[in-house]
């Protein structure tokens, strides 16, 4: 901002503070000082839907802040003051003098002068369009109603939260959004979760990585409420959500590892040591930070081995970062580290070789076998194919078919050479998997024998564990697991659907087990044409950490499936994964591990057993508080114990430490929409499996409508009355429209036309996904092309610069444009009716509309600029998220294929759809249910 | 003894029986809860007894049928009735995977059945000794 001094009201002076690099505010006449700008305090708020982002940048906080008392004082009366809606309840500036204001709220009083400096000026990076008629009719009215939200309680309030603060602490801000008159901003879903401040001195080491960054581990609640009354009034359901082995993307800094297998842990609760536990007499002792046991530091703690000299402890990285990885030594180990083990059993039945998945497969394995993690040379492969027998290959110089067709007692045929070293045996592998889909190719058998096959393969693997990746394309149909064709239209969209959900047949929760126990995690990779009861086969991967991935209809005579599936398959071959993990979450005194979703074992009260852990897979734990917890701070400490692929016992350890607080108004203020999100995914698939899909949606909504109710109750100054306008604090203001994509999901959408196997598969991804990929998934990023600023789709600072997402509207698309959804599972190319040829011709090198056909696409790269952004574009969007998957990309045209049209058209959720009410809509019942409560 | 006192002393007997298994399941999830026993374990262990408890439990109620003990009968009807049901919707059995989710469920219904046991204990010895008076005289 220009100087300040230059707009200042009368009777006050600004003076710049050269240690806090900002200005600070002097009133002449009382010697009142203050950080804030008077004048930025007294300007109305715009109602614009979006800030620039170069301050979203740097404050959580969107929503200014404004003293309710200075306001009137200035103007004078109330009526002056322009928009008196957003007098949130928060702080009373200055009652003692001298208390700081927040970083957050200096930014915002920055682009407050801003605004008023140079209000003709478009935004920088967004420009809205001008009409906006649904937000803005009512905004009108509301304003109206509005002005009578001021009203004397919002003072007392405001001033019992300025003194409430923890000693020296800073104190979280509560901003409350009318959500009636704030239509969501996609680019909210961007912004980091609320600030973690941590009381001063909590920390012993100044590393700005000594708290876990959200990605790895993340609560849904960013100052934990010190009673669980507390909790209980908010509402807001407490929860880790993690991600302890998230893949490293360009530019993210590798985990470091503690070689010298000394290990500080408490004696009494086995807590890690870490960044914030406390070393005491004289450095000879550290106090353990979740149970305050006093224990001895190791005395090798400050040797640096590698130089056999002293060391420094400060320098270690346990110390001084949340995420560590430290390598264990032999009590770690109940056997020698196991080498990786990948047994592959595939159908080659006479779907899946006609389809095409036989040969892709092999060819993706024969392609990417050097990319199997091999670094020690004992990674071991084994192939067994099945139709209704099994076929083992023994692999050696001449390599030889065993075929074996009892499959009611399965055997192996053979005692060695099934299961060979992959780097000994790589040319006689090569040159089988160049002959299997040969072998099989007049192959007329139909029918499955899946479950002899698992068997099989966990019978050749049991003693090792390891990968058993498995891919079908037709339902197990004999031998053990053989599963019958239960879909049935008539009972879609009834009570008895979730029914479908269910596992047909306990030998996959047996089996599981079975696997879990044989540290064997299967992965499921299915392509059938027909019902394949996905529900049932994902149990698999469920329990043993695996993953379900699921391609409809393959048929590898499209290159586009072909290429998505050889892709996502080539990274799932390899990604490097934890082998034999155990999973265990500790946490201060005053916390337990109440329950846990994910795809693991539940092995006793609060240890999860997985058998390999893939990279990018999320778990959410939920956590009761106990007793009343004292300490101004807390502690969450993940520790997975795990064999590395390459034959190392490692301990991976991510520490997050987060504020208690007492007050109310900050556990809203630092609450995290996306981590609720993400757990309220979580809750909703496991309820729809025990209950019904209609429960699990309702359960979904009540948490939201509790959430709402707790706010306006405790909040706001509307009491338990009626109110017009409907409150929330303005980090969660997105929460409702993520509950209604969640509820408009695939996984949980109320209608009679989803096929289970499509149902099941989304609620797989609703339970496994990480964060970054599950908010696209259930509210999916829309872009316009055709107008995109010129920027967008060249390579800036950061990689391709994106267009600006717009909200998930259908009211945005236009008939001459070109549009963009995707969900990180799936991109559309939308493109309107009246689109002119020119623009066909740039992007798909066609003459005009009508030749263009909808459908799976790949799209040209041609020589114009346009094409190149467009293609950048898309690029980026299957690149920049974490995760093996390759969306597919659709065209869909305006005018074309009815299906194809409905499918692209159900991303953009603020529509309504059938059943499915629209933002508004949702917005109106959630209004009519909080008020009635 | 007439026919009215056996029954009732085999009622008894089978009471205390069953108050043995549900005591033993007890242990067994406490056990869990302080990991003992692993849940894979402790579910092959339990599994064992749910059958053949749900069986005794129901031939002693028909029992009381047959001889028409129809109090007795009425008073374990329901327990049947529920029984019955869970095996129809194939829930009877414990999940392994399930059991954490499900261990306060299991430990409240045990608990109940144990307390129902104890009563229907006292309620036979009571009935037996009742029909050995009432024989006497």
């Amino acid at each position: 901002m220009s100087s300040p001094a230059q707009q200042l009201p009368p009777g006050w002076a600004a003076e710049w503070n050269p240690e806090h690099q900002r200005y600070l505010f002097i009133e002449t006449a009382t010697g009142h000082t203050q950080w804030e700008h008077p004048i930025a305090q007294q300007q109305p708020p715009e109602p614009s839907t979006s800030p620039p982002v170069t301050t979203a940048a740097q404050s959580h906080h969107k929503r200014r802040q404004y003293a309710a008392g200075q306001t009137q004082a200035y103007y004078g009366a109330a009526e002056a003051a322009p928009d008196p809606g957003y007098v949130a309840p928060g702080l009373q500036p200055q009652p003692a003098g001298g208390q700081l204001f927040t970083p957050g709220l200096a930014a915002e009083n920055q682009f407050q002068s801003q605004q008023t400096q140079a209000p003709g000026q478009p935004h920088p990076y967004f420009t809205q369009p001008l009409e906006q008629p649904t937000y803005l009719e009512p905004y009108d009215q509301q304003q109206q109603q509005r002005s009578n939200y001021v009203q004397p309680g919002v003072d007392a309030l405001a001033g019992q939260f300025g003194q409430m603060g923890m000693g020296g602490q800073k104190q979280f801000q509560l901003y409350t959004t009318n959500l009636l008159t704030s239509p969501p901003d996609p680019h909210e879903l961007f912004k980091p979760p609320p600030e973690i401040r941590l009381p001063p001195n909590a920390c012993i080491s100044p590393s700005p990585y000594a708290n876990a960054e959200p990605s790895y581990q993340r609560c849904t609640i960013n100052a934990i409420p010190t009673t669980s009354s507390l909790l209980n009034k908010a509402k807001i359901p407490l929860a880790l959500v993690l991600t302890p082995y998230r893949s490293l993307k360009d530019g993210d800094d590798a985990v470091p590892v503690v070689t010298d297998t000394v290990i500080a842990r408490c004696r009494r609760c086995r807590t890690y040591i870490n960044p914030y536990v406390q070393f005491i007499d004289g450095g000879n002792r550290w106090r353990c930070c979740m149970c305050n046991m006093s224990n001895e530091v190791p005395q090798l703690f400050d040797w640096d081995q590698a130089t056999n000299q002293p060391g420094d402890r400060w320098q270690r990285a346990e110390l001084n970062h949340s995420i560590v990885e430290f390598v264990a030594p032999t009590e770690y180990m109940v056997r020698p580290p196991q080498p990786a083990v990948y047994v592959f059993l595939i159908d080659v039945s006479h779907s899946a070789v006609q389809s095409g998945m036989v040969a892709t497969a092999t060819r993706t394995i024969l392609e990417n076998l050097g990319r199997i993690p091999d670094e020690d040379g004992r990674t071991k492969v084994a192939l067994i194919c099945y139709d209704t027998s099994l076929y083992f290959f023994s692999i050696s110089a001449e390599s030889s078919m065993l075929v074996v067709s009892d499959i009611e007692d399965v055997f192996l045929p053979k005692p060695t050479d099934l299961l060979v070293n992959l780097a000994e045996c790589r040319a006689p592998l090569e040159s089988l998997l160049g002959r299997i889909n040969d072998m099989f190719r007049e192959n007329s058998i139909i029918g499955s024998a899946m479950g002899p096959a698992l068997q099989a393969g966990y019978k050749l693997m049991s003693a090792i564990g390891g990968k058993l990746v498995v891919l079908s394309s037709s339902l197990p149909s004999v031998g053990a697991g053989a599963l019958k064709n239960r879909e049935d239209p008539k009972i879609l969209g009834t009570a008895k659907e979730s029914g479908l959900l269910q596992a047909a047949s306990p030998f996959y929760k047996t089996f599981a087990i079975d696997c879990s126990r044989a540290q064997v995690s299967v992965d499921m990779f299915l392509f059938s044409q027909v019902y394949q009861d996905v529900a049932s086969l994902s149990h698999l991967p469920h329990y043993t950490s695996g993953q379900t991935y699921y391609y409809p209809a393959f048929n590898a005579a499209r290159p586009e499936d072909a290429l998505k599936f050889a892709r996502e398959f080539g990274d799932v071959l390899a990604m490097p994964i934890m082998l034999e993990a155990v999973m265990r979450v500790r946490a201060s005194r005053g916390l337990r591990m109440s329950s846990f979703h994910g795809n693991f074992f539940v092995r006793s009260t609060d240890l999860l057993a997985m058998p390999a852990v893939p990279q990018d897979q999320s778990y959410a734990i939920e956590i009761q508080i106990e007793e009343t917890i004292t300490t101004p701070f807390v502690v969450f400490q993940t520790a997975v114990l795990h064999t590395t692929c390459y034959g190392e016992r490692r301990i991976r350890v991510v520490t997050l430490a987060l504020p208690t607080t007492t007050n109310l108004s900050e556990v809203f203020a630092s609450a995290d929409q996306i981590a609720i999100a993400t757990l309220l995914a979580n809750k909703a698939v496991e309820r729809s499996l025990t209950h019904k899909l209609e429960d699990a949606r309702d359960f979904v909504h009540q948490k939201l409508v509790d959430i709402l109710v707790a706010y306006k109750s405790s909040m706001t100054s509307g009491g338990a009355g009626a109110s017009a306008q409907l409150a929330i604090s303005d980090n969660l203001k997105m929460l409702p429209v993520l509950v209604l994509g969640l509820l408009k999901n695939v996984g949980l959408r109320q209608s009679g036309q989803i096929p289970p196997d499509i149902r099941a598969y989304a609620q797989a991804m609703l339970t496994s996904l990480p964060s970054q990929l599950l908010i696209p998934y259930i509210y999916p990023v829309f872009y316009s092309l055709h107008d995109m600023p010129p920027e967008a789709g060249t390579v800036g600072e950061s990689g391709v610069i994106m267009p600006p997402p717009l909200p998930l509207s259908s009211e945005r698309l236009q008939r001459y444009g070109l549009f963009l959804i995707e969900d990180g599972q799936t991109i559309f190319l939308w493109v309107g009716r009246d689109a002119v040829p020119q623009l066909i011709m740039d992007v798909f090198d066609l003459p005009s509309y009508d030749v263009l056909r909808g459908g799976k696409i790949t799209l040209p790269v041609l020589e114009n600029p346009f094409s190149q952004r467009v293609n950048a574009v898309i690029q980026k969007t299957r690149e920049m998220r974490r995760g093996v998957y390759y969306p597919h990309l659709y065209v869909v045209k305006e005018d074309g294929e009815p299906a194809l049209r409905l499918w692209a058209l159900s991303a953009l959720i603020h529509d309504r759809a059938d059943m499915l009410p629209s933002y508004q809509m949702f917005l109106t019942s959630l209004k009519e249910k909080v008020n009635s409560t | 003894m007439g026919s009215a006192g056996w029954l009732f002393l085999f009622g008894v007997l089978m009471a205390a029986g069953l108050l043995f298994c549900m005591v033993f399941f007890i242990i067994m999830f406490s056990d869990l809860e302080c990991d003992y026993i692993n849940p894979i374990d402790l579910c092959n262990k339990l599994n064992q007894f749910v059958l053949p408890e749900n069986i005794a439990h129901a031939s002693l109620t028909l029992l009381f049928l047959v001889f028409g003990q129809f109090t007795a009968f009425l008073l374990n009807l329901p327990l049947v009735l529920y029984n019955a049901d869970k095996i129809r919707k194939k829930s009877h059995m414990y999940d392994a995977t399930e059991i954490f989710r499900t261990l306060n469920g299991h430990k409240k219904e045990t608990f109940l059945k144990l307390g129902f046991y104890l009563l229907s204990f006292f309620y036979y010895l009571y009935r037996m000794i009742a029909a050995l008076i009432a024989e006497s005289e």
